[in-house]
């Protein structure tokens, strides 16, 4: 399997200024490298602020990175068209959709833009995919519940049929049964239509359940890498760990003091 | 009143719904139906539910949160000998000043953006030994910096902790946290509930937790309940509730916890 996607020394900073002193450069990234391999599926985990969704925006082309090189390995087929090839799902809200505008609408201009014509079959097989029922697609964004919207959001990526497909944090405001039926759904579109896909998230059980291999990121660096069964059964770095133990409540109060003492303001 | 309610010496409320009807307009409809149950001192309760199966609006009726334009209540809920669905806004108010104290989800926005963090705590204590020790607990700054801030310039992680800190000083009876690891780092979660367990044991005062973060039910509990079909589970403890709600298939929020998490 070629590598879809290799990363190298990629950085990303701002500067910080205050008045009166110099711009102070700040890392919100530091010497990211990795490579994902053609049809897999990526876990990114880290806590809030580790910068996992600004490296999502920089792989999505949203973000220049500041240094550093991003190599893709695509198709010929993206030359001719506006659409990219890499999409990305945004955190799950309900400003993820136009509410005022027609499900169908929305599809529709997805399948125009990417096929410069209407496809009636294509739009009924991706409401199929994300198990939307037909009758919805003539509803408005806001008639519908957070979890349809979703996947409606979905669906209008699919219509693009992205090689690579970025999701920010999509099990967020979900309870469980919900975060299942997503986590199957996500693994049933990776094979059926061939997706790369990188899955920012906190929750390293769905993590665990949905990847093949898995970056845990901390203040901007990796820290660890590799599959799943690997990082997440037996985890080699302290910080690993220490989310391990956090995501099952079983820290003891001088594990949370450590992590937590720079957290401080002083 | 008062030779309906037998004393419990243990209990610290006792709660009795009938009914609990959502009235909108023309729209009535009866979310809650014969929800009882009582608290005793130290035991943290958990009732786990899905969204939208009126946790919240549970909790908020038994101190009277709810507007009554709103929402109709037939029950009792007995508190220290008054049944609080009967009494003033007065007293309710000093009830829940004192006796029972709410954590909120969306803590920042419990705080008047206007007030310093000073107001609330001068309201709360006169202790400042313990305001500083709680404040170190939680890893907050000191009191004389944090108390100059707004809670627009706090993150939702740290009102969440003061917020809880204000509900600890009091002393309440009873602390009632509304989806308290929902928008905080779990290691953050952690800290509450190493907390809370220590406040249960060492004062004479019962902790009810509504969630939908199971896992954080499991560790923290006593006893879990769950909240389905309109109305509530007998209260189990973990290790039986599991048990019984994998073969009771009420809802399928217990099977897809054990799906994932076992």
């Amino acid at each position: 399997m070629k590598n879809i996607v290799e990363i190298k020394n990629l950085c990303y900073s701002v500067s910080e200024s205050a008045v009166f002193t110099k711009p102070t450069e700040k890392f919100i990234l530091e010497n990211i490298s990795f490579s994902v391999q053609q049809g897999k599926i990526v876990g990114v985990a880290g806590e809030s602020g580790s910068g996992k969704t600004t490296l999502a925006k920089i792989i999505a082309g949203i973000l220049p990175p500041t240094s550093g090189t991003i190599t893709f390995d695509l198709s010929d087929e993206w030359k001719n068209t506006t659409t990219k090839p890499v999409q990305i799902l945004f955190q799950n809200s309900t400003d993820i959709l136009n509410p005022l505008r027609n499900i169908d609408d929305i599809l529709d201009e997805a399948i125009e833009t990417r096929y410069r014509k209407n496809d009636m079959e294509l739009k009924k097989n991706i409401l199929e995919a994300v198990k939307v029922p037909e009758k919805l697609s003539h509803k408005k964004g806001f008639e519908l519940s957070g979890g349809e919207q979703q996947r409606i959001a979905l669906a209008r990526i699919l219509a693009v049929k992205p090689e690579i497909l970025i999701l920010d944090e999509p099990f967020s405001a979900q309870d469980p049964p919900s975060q299942l039926n997503l986590l199957n759904l996500l693994g049933a579109i990776n094979k059926e239509y061939h997706i790369t896909m990188l899955c920012i998230s906190h929750n390293l059980k769905i993590l665990r359940e949905l990847c093949d291999e898995i970056i845990i990121i901390y203040k901007g660096k990796i820290v660890e890498s590799g599959y799943v069964r690997d990082v997440l059964v037996n985890p080699k770095n302290a910080y690993t760990k220490f989310l391990l133990k956090a995501e099952n409540y079983s820290l003891s109060y001088n594990e949370i003091q450590n992590e937590l003492e720079d957290l401080r303001i002083e | 009143m008062l030779n309906k309610y037998k004393r419990n010496a243990n209990s610290v409320i006792k709660t009795n719904l009938k009914k609990l009807i959502v009235n909108k307009g023309e729209y009535h409809s009866t979310l809650l139906r014969e929800v009882s149950f009582e608290l005793c001192k130290n035991n943290i309760y958990s009732i786990v539910g899905k969204n939208g199966t009126g946790k919240s609006t549970l909790i908020k009726a038994l101190t009277g949160l709810l507007d009554t334009r709103f929402y109709t209540i037939d029950g009792e809920v007995f508190y220290d000998n008054v049944n609080l669905l009967n009494i003033d806004s007065e007293q309710l108010r000093k009830i829940r000043k004192t006796g029972i104290k709410y954590v909120f989800q969306d803590a920042r926005n419990c705080f008047d953006p206007l007030k310093k963090l000073s107001y609330y705590f001068k309201n709360t204590t006169s202790n400042e030994l313990e305001v500083n020790e709680l404040l170190q607990y939680f890893l907050l700054p000191k009191a004389s910096e944090l108390f100059k801030l707004r809670s627009y310039e706090l993150s939702g992680g740290m009102a969440q902790r003061i917020s809880l800190i204000l509900a600890l000083l009091a002393h309440p009876a009873l602390i009632i946290l509304d989806e308290p690891t929902s928008g905080i780092d779990s290691a953050i979660a952690n800290l509450f509930l190493l907390k809370l367990k220590e406040y249960v044991i060492t004062n004479p005062s019962a902790i009810l937790v509504v969630t939908q973060d199971i896992t954080f039910a499991e560790k923290i509990s006593d006893k879990i309940a769950l909240l389905t079909n309109h109305t509530l589970t007998e209260f189990f403890p973990p290790s039986i509730f599991f048990e019984y709600h994998k073969n009771a298939g009420l809802d399928d929020l217990i099977q897809s916890y054990i799906k994932l998490e076992k």
